[in-house]
């Protein structure tokens, strides 16, 4: 298992290489010019130009792209062209508040999802299985600042129980982190728990139709038992592998939820870099988000071999 | 349904209930009274006010770094730091002595060798400090408080330069840091100013703090804008990014916010209707709408498809595209200048006025030999301003009969392709849409979109050596009636060649949580005098 952990980790470094290479290429290609930004809207074009050289962004394609895989190997993500912090020291301040909003969805969507999935299928055809699939069906079709907007509404405006925008870190308190989150991961996690719960009610209602499932309720095993013991281990792996897939929705989720809250996240981070054509922020986060991606899939097939002891690697 | 019509909705829902006096939340509560939580009408992303010139790197920029002069609202330059000034009689060599006491956020005194070195860096970005450097002869400290401008000609304008509030201001920053390449951004934020930058606090895209500079000097008169005494009433200001307008409506009914810089049009009905927030016209000097066609290729490079096009535009259609049907927020603009200010003039400007004459229209684009070529008009569509005046236009053009290229783009990619040169179907671009904040057109200093002087004029690049020669009287004069006559015949000139098309003149709000007192008109957030209850 151990060689084979070493040897997935080796293989993410082509991937790296080419996301790398991709991102580079496609943010020379696309129209926009940082300079331009910088030098504000009554700027003469030889300001822009004096800038552009400042910025190095006069330079060919190749030299550019070379002095930066080479920071990169020396592990410098290079400087943001805005703010003129180290685009590792802004992922750093902008890291807390998108894990601590995933970290709190997925809780969240385990926690709500599964269970629901499980009880579908329990009842399949029945008054509860449509009403939840009927959610299931809301969820997806709700875009998340809709629902963002309707919770912030009830929850903080007419409630008063939640604050409306903001992120508090965890050093601050455990409630103070926590209020903050509890509105935009219910936003962000609702699509979420809806495919989640989907995927689950569908590997449930194969596994509940197995030999071994009738065999338990012909020994007289408890429902409980039968659904979160025998069939829910069994039907695990597309489970997990949802909640892997998942996890590149909530990235994506997170722009826009990070928005709607005024959360100081990745996602928002990444908006007012391409907006600005902050190019070294750009490239930094889009490394780190593909690192991180295949790193869950690499836990996901690792995941695989705990629930399901057939699959060895 | 779109997002902006659910946003508004909701909103407004929360306003009723609002509307019925609910208390702040125990987060809002919890804040204190001397810390005022403002939302800005950007992401304060840079913090060098010569390297980047965004007016909300100006603004934050105005509580951190003072400046030898300030305009007050009557447009007129102050003295800041200055205690005096004498020049000659031939106006060529000015001294100025500092007020004693003045000192840096890092403890040291502010010294005339400070001022040199700040003077140079922004002399070296902005037009009216280029204009003076073009005929400096020297810049030097004569003592710690005394330094002398010696130039080769007079520069009647000299005080307006440095007061002016157009960015780039004139701040005064150490020497170690004003000796920074003015292309290159600065690190250190020792600022001149009342409140000092918390730097370690700054999250680029999200919060900047400011914390008040308690050995700061005011003067003592009445403060007016950038003049007077800048008195601090709070100890910290709390600037809070966010990106979402109805997140700011929100934060603002629910206590969690203080102030907020710009509210959007259409969520003000909302935040009128909460017995706890006040709302008023934010910028007295609002905005100039505007759209520039490229002088160098057809069919844009013949006056008669420019005049073609002033004649059957309609600023209404324009002011309404943005700012809705509030007509307190948008007036016409027969010219060039901003309205309520000294040499606002409409000489000239009878094209823009009265029927829009499409017949007229069309037959004089037919004249110029227009031949139904496409035109290629940029939009940036996350722009509001932008979006609404580029399809208001792209219904002006087809009315005219012209073929319309739609370009719906970002900002960025517009902010870059109309530097282009290249024909149209080659990268150029035949029109953008931009807007002008009204304190850069009182007049023709900080006004760089009003000049016509051919490769070297804003982006479009027009020709006009009447315009030019106006400009130049202007700067000439040395009274306001000879200004006025010079700016009148600048307003005509500009309008006979069409520099660029105006397309009105527009306001905008600014909304306060109502135990917050002291905020004052003018053309960016003053914080001084601003004090909060709890």
């Amino acid at each position: 298992m151990l060689s084979y952990i070493l040897r997935r980790i080796v293989a993410t470094l082509p991937v790296m290489a080419i996301v790398a290479l991709f991102v580079f290429s496609l943010l020379y290609i696309a129209p926009g010019d940082p300079a331009v930004v910088i030098a504000g809207d009554q700027a003469s074009p030889e300001d822009v130009e004096r800038i552009r050289q400042s910025l190095g962004l006069d330079r060919p394609f190749l030299v550019q792209f070379g002095s930066w895989v080479w920071r990169i190997l020396h592990g410098d993500l290079g400087t943001s062209i805005f703010t003129n912090l180290p685009v590792s020291a802004m992922i750093a301040q902008r890291l807390g508040p998108t894990l601590s909003l995933m970290i709190v969805t997925l809780l969240l969507t385990v926690v709500v999802a599964v269970p629901l999935g499980v009880v579908a299928a329990w009842k399949a055809g029945s008054l509860i299985d449509r009403v939840i699939m009927g959610f299931a069906v809301f969820g997806f079709s709700l875009p998340v600042f809709v629902v963002g907007y309707m919770l912030a509404y009830i929850f903080a405006l007419e409630l008063e129980w939640l604050p409306v925008q903001g992120y508090t870190p965890l050093s601050s308190g455990f409630w103070p982190w926590l209020e903050n989150l509890i509105l935009p991961a219910i936003a962000l996690g609702c699509v979420y728990i809806a495919l989640v719960a989907r995927i689950t009610r569908a590997a449930m209602l194969e596994v509940l139709q197995q030999d071994y499932i009738r065999t338990a309720k012909a020994k007289g095993l408890g429902q409980g038992g039968i659904l979160f013991i025998h069939a829910l281990k069994n039907a695990a792996v597309p489970i997990v592998t949802v909640i892997g897939i998942g996890i590149a929705l909530l990235i994506g989720g997170a722009v826009v939820t990070e928005s709607v809250f005024a959360i100081p996240g990745l996602g928002r981070l990444t908006i007012d870099a391409i907006l600005r054509r902050d190019y070294p922020v750009i490239q930094g986060i889009v490394l780190l988000f593909s690192f991180v991606y295949v790193l869950v899939n690499l836990m996901i097939d690792v995941v695989y071999t705990l629930v399901d002891p057939r699959i060895r690697y | 349904m779109d997002r902006r019509t659910v946003l508004k909705g909701l909103a407004g829902a929360g306003s009723l209930a609002l509307t019925g006096g609910l208390s702040a939340p125990a987060i809002a509560q919890g804040a204190a009274a001397r810390t005022l939580r403002f939302v800005p009408q950007a992401n304060l992303a840079n913090f060098d006010p010569i390297w980047g010139t965004q007016y909300v790197v100006r603004n934050a920029a105005a509580m951190v770094w003072d400046t030898l002069y300030g305009i007050d609202a009557q447009l007129q330059p102050q003295r800041q730091m200055v205690e005096s000034e004498e020049v000659t009689d031939d106006g060529t060599t000015w001294t100025f002595k500092l007020r004693p006491g003045l000192k840096f956020h890092d403890g040291e005194p502010v010294l005339s060798k400070d001022v040199v070195a700040s003077l140079t860096r922004w002399s070296a970005r902005d037009p009216m400090g280029l204009m003076i450097k073009a005929l400096q002869q020297e810049l030097t400290a004569v003592d710690d408080r005394t330094f002398k401008w010696v130039l080769k000609q007079p520069f009647p304008k000299m005080l307006y330069a440095l007061a002016k509030n157009n960015s780039p201001c004139g701040f005064i920053m150490p020497e170690r840091i004003a000796q920074t390449d003015p292309f290159k951004q600065i690190t250190d934020y020792v600022g001149s100013g009342p409140m000092k930058f918390a730097k370690g606090e700054w999250v680029p895209g999200a919060k900047a703090v400011f914390e008040k500079f308690a050995d700061y000097v005011p003067r003592q008169e009445k403060s007016s804008w950038l003049a007077g005494g800048k008195q601090m009433q709070l100890d910290r200001i709390e600037w809070i990014v966010m990106p979402d307008p109805a997140t700011a409506a929100a934060a603002l009914q629910n206590g969690e916010v203080d102030w907020w810089e710009n509210p959007i049009a259409d969520l003000v009905p909302v935040l009128k209707k909460n017995k706890n927030i006040s709302v008023d016209i934010g910028d007295p000097l609002g905005n100039i709408g505007s759209f520039r066609m490229n002088h160098l290729f057809a069919p844009f490079n013949d006056v008669r498809a420019r005049r073609a096009v002033l004649m059957a535009l309609s600023q209404e259609d324009y002011m309404r595209a943005i700012v809705g049907d509030d007509t307190a927020l948008w007036k016409p603009l027969p010219g060039f200048f901003t309205p309520d200010t000294p040499l606002y003039t409409e000489v000239g400007g009878e094209i823009l006025k009265g029927k829009r004459d499409f017949d007229a229209a069309k037959k004089l684009l037919a004249e110029s030999g227009y031949s139904g070529q496409p035109v290629t008009c940029l939009v940036a569509q996350d722009q509001p301003i932008t979006k609404a005046m580029g399809d208001v236009t792209a219904d002006l053009l087809k009315k005219l009969g012209m073929n319309v290229d739609f370009v719906a783009t970002d900002w960025g990619t517009v902010g870059s392709r109309r530097a282009q040169k290249t024909p149209p179907g080659q990268g150029g671009w035949n029109m953008f849409h931009t807007w002008h904040a009204g304190a850069d057109c009182i007049n023709p200093a900080p006004y760089t979109a009003i000049r016509a002087n051919g490769d070297k004029a804003w982006f479009g690049w027009p020709n006009s050596p009447g315009t030019e020669k106006e400009v130049a009287s202007w700067f000439e004069a040395k009274n306001l009636d000879e200004e006025k006559a010079a700016i009148g015949r600048l307003n005509k000139a500009a309008l006979d060649d069409v520099v660029y098309a105006p397309t009105g003149f527009f306001l905008s709000y600014t909304a306060w949580r109502k135990n917050v007192s002291g905020i004052t008109k003018g053309p960016l957030p003053f914080f001084w005098g601003v004090s909060k209850s709890a």
